[in-house]
């Protein structure tokens, strides 16, 4: 049996529950197949549970290659999830939609101009004002006669859901910072591997072209008739919900992603901060920060995330925004029940698409509708509180019992509206512990203004399972609209095609180049832990049985040395104790904590790095897990060296950068790093403990330091301290060696654009290079006792100047000036 | 009255400031009753931007940018202002209170407009004890300028005027507990108790001439800034003007600067800066010297 039959059949059963009748996306109520699923309905009948759940694990890990995460408010970021099924419509269904959602999207930008302007539906009586003025959305900094912009709406997004007619219905609009354009490109990205031959059989629009309309429509957004506007992301950074997907979105549109604190504001026009303090004009911001948080200035006074000065830019049309920063107000249910009115006044035209039936609390007959079919509607405030406002106002009333849902209406009837609870249209949904279910489905759509009109993209998000419309967090889906024909265009605009050309130049801000120095340096630091744990942990196996034989204490020296440098203790039982270094993401020097704060700053500069990284970032997750599955300790190395490869993976993908400033950060920040790597092992296992013990921790320590090879070559396997402190310290030509990291990271900082020579941080490696030159090695091996002083010095003095140096680089060359902060600190009057 | 308005903001810090930021709402607005000349705002240092607009309420606002380092911010304004008392139609006073709820008022043609000041804003919440303190004053049926005379009397009698009670973050109820608070808890705390009863009514910023004791020099810059309200008067152009602070209407002595839904819509300087500094002081200097 196949699983579209099985799921057919399944349906026709007639339930007991006496759920509401669904539309279902695939299969009509006879039992056959809708229109849109018939052309595939030879491959996709074929289909076996075998088959979805293989498909379900190569998506997984198609997705965690790509390192796509999507984090609830308030949880770290989990795997995004993806359905096998995409939803399938026909052209014959997406064409009203198409036109509806076009119309949609005018309505909104028209009243967007009219709210910031005339205000005629005000006036007139078309909207009440309550719904606009009690909206927290509603930006009166932007509501000035200077400010005439006649486009505030460049992209709108709408959740749509199906009604049991199948027919498709708006349930909320999104117009602040719509999310989910880089979600549904990569859900198409990854479908389209998976499913080669349904993909190539469906004769589907592609979504790609979206993109280049995208690019296009922003950069004819800029104010003034720039040749070559320059275009920015703004992102609330790296911890962001949607932080993927911002960086998605960038990534693919050729923008730089930048955060409130790369830009600045001058004469009231907004520079971004480049490297070296240069400042480049900003022509266009597509802005994924909620306005209220854009400009500490007239906005949220306590936001950290935006640009003061960013509404002045606004008001004196020096810079767009996209969407413009009122455009909140239009995430309003409270607008619901008066667009097909609003239609009429502003453009003539009835409404086209249906919104969900909403009853605004603010009209005694809405009110009464209301509170009398509490357990009917759902009911939700008309925006997300002011946070500031005292007493609680909560958006979500699902948490109350109707008394208390009522009681707050009643009073502050025009915050709320009753919505109807859609029995939105189900879709079968993969899950492997029940198979292919029927799931309620919402839509995202994304529509865009291209030139004078606005085109939906032919295609969306859809998403299953949620708690809400739009829910991120649920399962998503590819959604594939089918073309009228094979000979179709994607998309028939001339003016994609001239703009797709323009190459969007790179930016580096300090905050950039701050994240790549980490970068750098926390994967040098992951692959040398990573290296002494595999050389301790061969030891282990070896000699565990016989604590006290050479080996056994050897053991013991190379697992106190990884215990002091990652500070995680040993608790007496070696397996665990390496697992925690491997698992732990909070102990800095813990090889999992290494690898979250690079994958962080991966994800800070994610525009600027080769996909490919994330595969790195995949197989080490792969291997973390497999070491969380099995209890085995040879799973620790199996592990270990799985996350070591990674490591060079991302090596690899460095080697093959573009050799600019970023680039040089990254190894700058690798240099520095082994530097100290190099110095900290050997303070810890260069004392004497006797001679066999001694031979075996020197020998795992070049193991580690990955010089055994040389070592052998060059002194013929005969290891004493002397050789070893040669090799890894004073060598020119081994690049393990401290000397050698020192005289790359010489050579890098000259090269970077700000060097003069006698940069601080040139200056203070040039005294550290003198001193290493006038060790002595004689003086440095010799002996007092068990110790051997002159060396634990040195290493300690090396130590502490590259430690300074990495303060002085930061300084030098990652500081934008001091922090941002109320004009009075501590308010007084 | 003629006045000359000046109002002296002054910060110091205890490390540079590199970059700072402002708006201010320290300008007079024209108004029929109220004719402003010879304005000017000036900044120190030397600002890198300046300029002057209008803001969404109508209000004159500045807004600023200082790029030269600095420890010192002063931000002063002058006018030149001539005042006279507001006048108000009676008939407008001597409706019932509850007419000037605009919400739902499709008979009034600038209801729509006054809705702004009905609702909550986010340092007037609407809270339970503002509602209950309000209706000691707003009975059913009484007269609007009665109802808000009386309000204005009680909250005047009932609260002291005691600075230190509270801070800029303080709530409604926070002023309602202590009974004390300084002109702006005295205004949102109005506000609070006119809203939640529908009524609209306004934030106003402002100037009050004050009058040494008998036989003393005028000290100059010992005024302050000060801050009243103003409740809609439907079918009439004006607001009824009203000072809780000082128990009495307003008259030809003050001077408005500005109006909004509270102090966050028109506070009379507010900014940003980008420094180190971890310690700052402000000192305010306000003269509303007489001129002949």
């Amino acid at each position: 049996m196949t699983v579209l039959r099985d799921y057919a059949t399944a349906l026709s059963q007639p339930t007991l529950t006496g759920a509401p009748a669904r539309y279902d996306e695939v299969v009509a109520p006879d039992g056959s197949l809708r229109a849109s699923w018939k052309g595939l309905a030879e491959l996709a009948v074929q289909i076996t549970p075998g088959d979805l759940s293989r498909l379900d694990a190569e998506i997984r890990r198609f997705l965690n290659n790509d390192g796509v995460t999507y984090a609830r408010p308030g949880e770290d970021a989990g795997p995004w999830q993806l359905d096998p099924m995409p939803l399938v419509i026909s052209a014959a269904e997406w064409e009203p939609l198409e036109v509806g959602l076009a119309q949609r999207a005018e309505l909104l930008n028209a009243i967007l101009i009219d709210l910031y302007g005339d205000q005629r539906l005000l006036r007139e009586g078309i909207l009440p004002p309550e719904v606009v003025f009690g909206h927290s959305g509603f930006a009166r900094p932007m509501a000035r006669a200077a400010t005439r912009d006649q486009r505030p709406l460049v992209i709108a997004a709408a959740d749509l859901g199906r009604n049991a007619e199948g027919e498709w219905t708006v349930l909320s609009d999104r117009a602040q910072a719509p999310s989910g354009i880089g979600y549904a490109i990569e859900n198409r990205r990854v479908i389209s591997q998976v499913l080669p031959e349904l993909y190539r059989e469906a004769g589907l629009h592609r979504v790609r072209p979206f993109l280049s309309a995208f690019r296009s429509a922003l950069m004819a957004s800029a104010e003034v008739e720039v040749a070559d506007p320059r275009v920015v992301v703004l992102s609330p950074g790296t911890h962001s919900e949607t932080s993927y997907d911002q960086a998605n979105v960038a990534a693919s549109l050729g923008f730089p992603l930048v955060r409130g604190s790369d830009l600045v504001v001058r004469q009231g026009r907004v520079f971004l901060r480049e490297y070296a303090g240069t400042l480049e004009q900003v022509d266009v911001i597509l802005r994924r920060v909620d306005a209220s948080w854009s400009d500490p200035l007239e906005l949220r006074a306590d936001s950290q995330l935006g640009v003061p000065g960013l509404s002045e830019a606004v008001r004196r049309g020096t810079v767009r925004i996209v969407n413009g920063l009122g455009a909140g107000v239009l995430e309003n249910p409270g607008l619901v029940p008066f667009l097909p009115a609003a239609s009429e006044a502003l453009l003539g035209e009835s409404l086209r698409l249906p919104t969900v039936a909403t009853w605004w609390c603010g009209e005694p007959d809405g009110l009464d509708h209301v509170l009398g079919n509490l357990d009917e509607v759902a009911v939700r405030a008309i925006d997300r509180p002011a946070t500031d406002l005292s007493n609680d106002l909560t958006a979500d009333l699902s948490s109350l019992s109707l008394d208390e849902v009522r009681e707050q209406v009643r009073a502050h009837p025009h915050r709320y509206v009753g919505q109807e609870r859609l029995a939105l249209s189900q879709a079968p949904s993969w899950s492997a512990a029940t198979g292919l279910e029927p799931r309620p489905l919402t839509l995202r759509t994304f529509t865009l203004r291209s030139g004078s009109t606005y085109r939906p993209m032919v295609g969306g998000l859809a998403s299953t399972q949620g708690t809400s419309a739009g829910d991120l967090g649920a399962v998503s889906k590819d959604v594939w609209v089918l073309k009228a024909s094979r000979d179709e265009a994607d998309l028939d605009r001339a003016e994609v095609l001239t703009l797709a050309a323009v190459q969007a130049r790179p930016a580096v801000v300090p905050r950039a180049l701050d994240d790549l120095f980490w970068f750098g340096r926390y994967t040098e630091r992951a692959e040398d832990t990573l290296r002494l744990l595999l050389a301790a942990h061969v030891l282990s196996e070896d000699y565990l049985t016989r604590p006290h034989s050479a080996g056994g204490q050897a053991t013991t020296v190379m697992l106190d040395a990884l215990a002091r440098l990652t500070g995680i203790a040993s608790t007496g039982d070696v397996d665990r104790h390496l697992r925690a270094i491997l698992l732990d993401t909070n102990q800095p020097g813990a090889v999992a904590q290494s690898v979250t704060a690079l994958r962080d700053c991966a994800q800070g500069v994610r525009d600027q790095l080769s996909l490919d990284i994330w595969k790195a970032f995949g197989s080490y997750d792969r291997a973390s897990w497999e070491l969380v599955r099995h209890e085995h300790s040879y799973q620790v190395s199996e592990s270990a060296g799985r996350m070591l490869n990674a490591t060079m993976a991302v090596h690899g993908v460095t080697a093959n950068m573009m050799r600019d400033e970023g680039w040089r950060m990254i190894r700058i920040g690798g240099w520095l790093e082994r530097g100290l790597q190099v110095t900290s092992l050997l303070r810890l296992v260069v004392g004497r403990r006797g001679l066999d013990t001694d031979r075996i921790v020197l020998n795992q320590t070049l193991l580690a330091a990955d010089s055994s090879i040389t070592h052998r070559r060059r002194y013929r396997g005969y290891v004493r301290p002397r050789t070893v402190l040669d090799l890894m310290l004073a060598d020119p030509e081994n690049p393990r060696s401290l000397t050698f990291a020192l005289t790359e990271l010489r050579r890098h900082l000259s090269t970077l654009k700000a060097s003069t020579g006698a940069t601080r941080p040139e200056r203070l490696l040039d005294e550290l290079l003198e001193e290493c030159r006038q060790a002595d090695p004689t003086t440095l091996v010799a002996l007092d006792g068990e110790t051997r002083p002159h060396l634990v010095k040195h290493l300690d003095q090396v130590n502490r100047q590259l430690v300074r140096l990495s303060d002085a680089i930061e300084t030098q060359h990652f500081e934008t000036g001091p922090r941002m902060r109320p004009l009075g600190l501590m308010e007084s009057r | 009255m003629k006045y000359r308005v000046w109002h002296r903001t002054t910060y110091t810090y205890d490390e540079p400031v590199t970059d700072s930021l402002g708006v201010g709402h320290m300008t007079p607005r024209s108004l029929p009753w109220q004719h402003v000349s010879g304005d000017e705002v000036t900044v120190e240092p030397m600002p890198a931007d300046l300029s002057h607009e209008t803001d969404y309420y109508g209000n004159r606002m500045t807004y600023f940018q200082v790029t030269q380092p600095h420890t010192e911010l002063r931000v002063t304004a002058t006018a030149d202002v001539e005042s006279l008392a507001p006048t108000y139609d009676p008939a407008a006073l001597a409706q019932p209170w509850e007419n000037a709820a605009p919400v739902g008022r499709r008979d009034v043609p600038t209801a729509w407009q006054a809705v702004d000041f009905a609702l909550q804003s986010s340092k007037v919440a609407h809270s339970d004890g503002a509602r209950a303190y309000g209706a000691g004053s707003l009975v059913p049926g009484r007269p609007l300028a009665d109802a808000v005379t009386d309000l204005m009397h009680r909250i005047y009698t009932d609260f002291d005027y005691e600075t230190g009670a509270t801070s800029v973050t303080s709530t409604v109820d926070d002023v309602l507990s202590k009974r004390a608070g300084v002109c702006q808890d005295f205004a949102h705390l109005t506000l609070a108790c006119l809203r939640t009863h529908g009524v609209a009514a306004r934030y106003v910023s402002g100037y009050l001439a004050t009058t040494p004791p008998p036989g003393r020099e005028r000290i100059v810059g010992a005024d302050a800034s000060h801050a009243w309200v103003a409740v809609w008067l439907p079918g009439s152009a004006g607001w009824l003007a009203v000072d809780p602070t000082n128990d009495q209407w307003v008259n030809d002595r003050y001077v408005t600067a500005a109006w909004g839904r509270d102090y966050a819509d028109v506070s009379p300087l507010k900014g940003v800066i980008f420094s180190d500094a971890t310690k700052s002081t402000l000192s305010v200097e306000v003269d509303v010297a007489p001129l002949p």
